[in-house]
């Protein structure tokens, strides 16, 4: 079953300001999702040296997102642009499904993935994204939404901050 | 003291800092006229024959200023502005008569600028980060720069301006250290300060300070190309909102210049930003990296999105109406057939110092139309000095609050307006240091866009603006050779006698 069917995003239903249309991505999209998503753990590259991209990064990025598309557990959403831009990829939002044993709620969707491409940031539209990817989570069971990045990334910190999200785990982390 | 290798990275700032032309002897050697045509060449070569020459020149000019240094051991100093009759008089000019001023002050802040020297006082601060062309070579070392500076602020545009290098360790450090020493000053000159900490460093300052505050790497020499431009766009039937142009390096100046061409109208999908990763677009490999680290460059690689252009120079120049060059100086970096392949009747800045991107005359033999360079020996020198000493005594007679853009695009125009008034031509776009003329005017012309903008804390009119700008920057030099007709500032001794000195 492909997860993103059962996302609420699916259908023309974004907000007239922001310059994208949101859908479920597609087997077909992987080509045009790699790029993205290699460039946002380059990005993440510049706050820790323990996040130094791999070699093979490449061929990895293609294998999961192929697995999680068809994982009833992943939602990946495809941004495109509109206008010339139409069937471009633009961005995408990736979250997984995890169990929270001992905790409650006992399920939370944590958003691995989030990326624009710049000229289509500061329209809004990163909000959007994530309230859509939000509704997906719920749809699937998640009772709470979490959002993983580099600990030194500040821009993603004000960004889910202001958005009523705290700080509720670190990870830390040491060479072996 | 021996350190040649350094010395031909001194005259790079020398030239473009604008020592007249006169005091640089190899100004006459090597005068080249932009050429029309024939025996390639042969001037290729003695360009580089001028070049080679002018290296070996900078080195002895480099020796001398050592000598020279030990020999007056600074090149500014305090001096008097009152009369002292007597140790009598400190009870008015010291306690107990200048306790009243400080509580008229402490009453009005605004009146430090009618009853101390403040209104005419500016710092020169460093943090020595990027100094001349030798590099990081910290506030102890840059000392000597700073004191130049302070000469050609005096000099030209009559201005006090204390040198002061600073110790900091982080931008933050540096922001804080001159906000705490701003009560003292009527306005700020960042000077020789690594980009991009710069343009953060500039920001914050203009943000937190009631006075202007300048970067000349950024606005000074943004705003001579731009003068230069104007005219050039000017001889060649062109407007700014037509062309394409390309800047090639994304320091300082070009960031800035373009920010002002933005301001000006240019197309920004007709603008393209070239760095040594080639085109600047907004999907370009690095642009994530540049959003942590250049949030400056970030912005102009989203506002121009390459000038709908990506890939290298060469086709960023393909039917461009200019180039604007500031990057590194090798006379390689623009090929002719880069200028070739440009549109019609193509303008060529190439600025980097001392060597600047493509010789004047290879430019012009590949059909560049206009070659304007930082050098005083070739035709259409883009200098900073033509506008910083003109920019203060402007901004410091209308004790100004800030120094927004508009400023320095008043500054540019009117320089640019001055040339015309001389005959525009090929070879004379921008005043030379020559026309002193010129700066109570670009004064003048800053002095009235502080009042247009309700900037200003004293609006004086055009007229007043221009004859206190006159009066003012004529005080300096009269002041120089007065204290040299008196003997209180000794005459230059002659490289002989200086080593004889030294023997004895």
């Amino acid at each position: 079953m492909n997860a993103s069917n059962e996302t609420s995003a699916s259908g023309p239903n974004e907000s007239p300001t922001v310059p994208i249309h949101l859908r479920p991505a597609r087997a077909a999209d992987v080509p045009a999702l790699v790029p993205l998503l290699l460039r946002l753990k380059r990005l993440n590259e510049e706050f820790d040296p323990l996040l130094k991209v791999r070699d093979d990064a490449e061929r990895q990025a293609n294998e999961v997102l192929r697995a999680q598309l068809s994982d009833p557990k992943a939602v990946i959403l495809a941004a495109e642009g509109v206008g010339p831009d139409k069937d471009k990829v633009v961005g995408f939002v990736r979250a997984l499904v995890r169990e929270r044993p001992f905790y409650t709620p006992e399920w939370e969707g944590v958003i691995v993935d989030i990326y624009l491409l710049p000229l289509y940031r500061r329209h809004g539209v990163g909000e959007y994204l994530l309230r859509e990817i939000s509704s997906a989570l719920k749809a699937k069971g998640a009772g709470v939404v979490t959002a993983e990045f580099p600990a030194q990334n500040e821009i993603a910190s004000r960004f889910y901050a202001k958005r009523g999200f705290r700080a509720i785990q670190s990870l830390h982390a040491r060479s072996l | 003291m021996r350190q040649s290798p350094n010395y031909s990275n001194v005259s790079a700032k020398v030239l473009i800092n604008g020592t007249p032309v006169n005091a640089l002897p190899m100004a006459e050697s090597t005068t080249a006229p932009v050429a029309e045509g024939r025996d390639a060449r042969r001037r290729t070569r003695s360009n580089r024959s001028a070049a080679a020459r002018s290296e070996g020149k900078t080195a002895a000019l480099g020796r001398r200023a050592v000598a020279l240094s030990e020999f007056y051991q600074g090149k500014v100093e305090t001096v008097p502005k009152v009369p002292v009759r007597s140790l009598a008089d400190f009870a008015l000019w010291y306690t107990p008569g200048v306790a009243e001023v400080s509580r008229t002050i402490q009453a009005d802040p605004d009146r430090s600028f009618d009853l101390t020297g403040r209104w005419n006082t500016i710092a020169i601060v460093t943090d020595g980060s990027r100094v001349l062309g030798l590099g990081d070579i910290g506030p102890r070392a840059a000392l000597p720069v700073m004191e130049g500076k302070a000469l050609l602020f005096k000099w030209l545009g009559g201005v006090d301006a204390v040198p002061l290098p600073i110790v900091a360790k982080t931008p933050e450090a540096f922001i804080a250290t001159v906000e705490a020493i701003a009560p003292a000053f009527g306005g700020i000159n960042l000077e020789d300060i690594a980009s991009p900490k710069c343009f953060g460093i500039l920001e914050e300052l203009q943000k937190r300070l009631p006075i202007p505050v300048w970067h000349d790497d950024q606005l000074g020499t943004a705003a001579s190309t731009i003068a230069g431009l104007l005219n050039a766009l000017e001889l060649t039937h062109r407007s700014v909102r037509e062309i394409r142009t390309v800047l090639l390096g994304a320091g300082a100046a070009n960031l800035v210049t373009a920010r002002l061409l933005l301001t000006l109208g240019h197309d920004p999908h007709r603008l393209s930003v070239v760095d040594h990763r080639g085109v600047l677009d907004a999907e370009r490999d690095d642009v994530d990296e540049l959003m942590l680290r250049n949030p400056w460059k970030y912005r102009v690689a989203l506002q121009t999105d390459g000038g709908g252009r990506s890939g290298d120079l060469a086709h960023a120049l393909e039917g461009a109406d200019v180039l604007l060059a500031a990057s590194t100086p090798d006379p390689n970096t623009i090929r002719p057939e880069h200028i070739r392949s440009m549109g019609k009747d193509p303008i060529v800045f190439a600025l980097a110092n001392p060597v600047p991107e493509i010789w004047p005359q290879v430019a012009s033999e590949a059909g560049a139309a206009i070659v304007a360079t930082g050098r005083s020996d070739f035709p259409n020198q883009v200098n900073n000095s033509l506008i910083f000493p003109a920019v203060f005594r402007g901004v410091l007679d209308a004790r100004a609050r800030s120094i927004p853009d508009e400023i320095v695009l008043a500054a540019a125009r009117e320089l640019a307006l001055h040339a015309r008034d001389r005959g525009l031509s090929t070879t004379h776009i921008l005043p030379t240091m020559e026309e002193t003329e010129v700066f109570p005017h670009v004064a003048a012309a800053v002095g009235d866009a502080t009042v247009r903008l309700g900037i200003a804390r004293r609006a004086l009119s055009h007229d007043e603006f221009l004859e206190r700008a006159r009066t003012l920057m004529e005080r300096s030099t009269r002041l120089v050779r007065a204290l040299s007709l008196a003997r209180l500032t000794p005459k230059m001794p002659s490289a002989k006698s200086l080593s004889q000195r030294k023997q004895g």
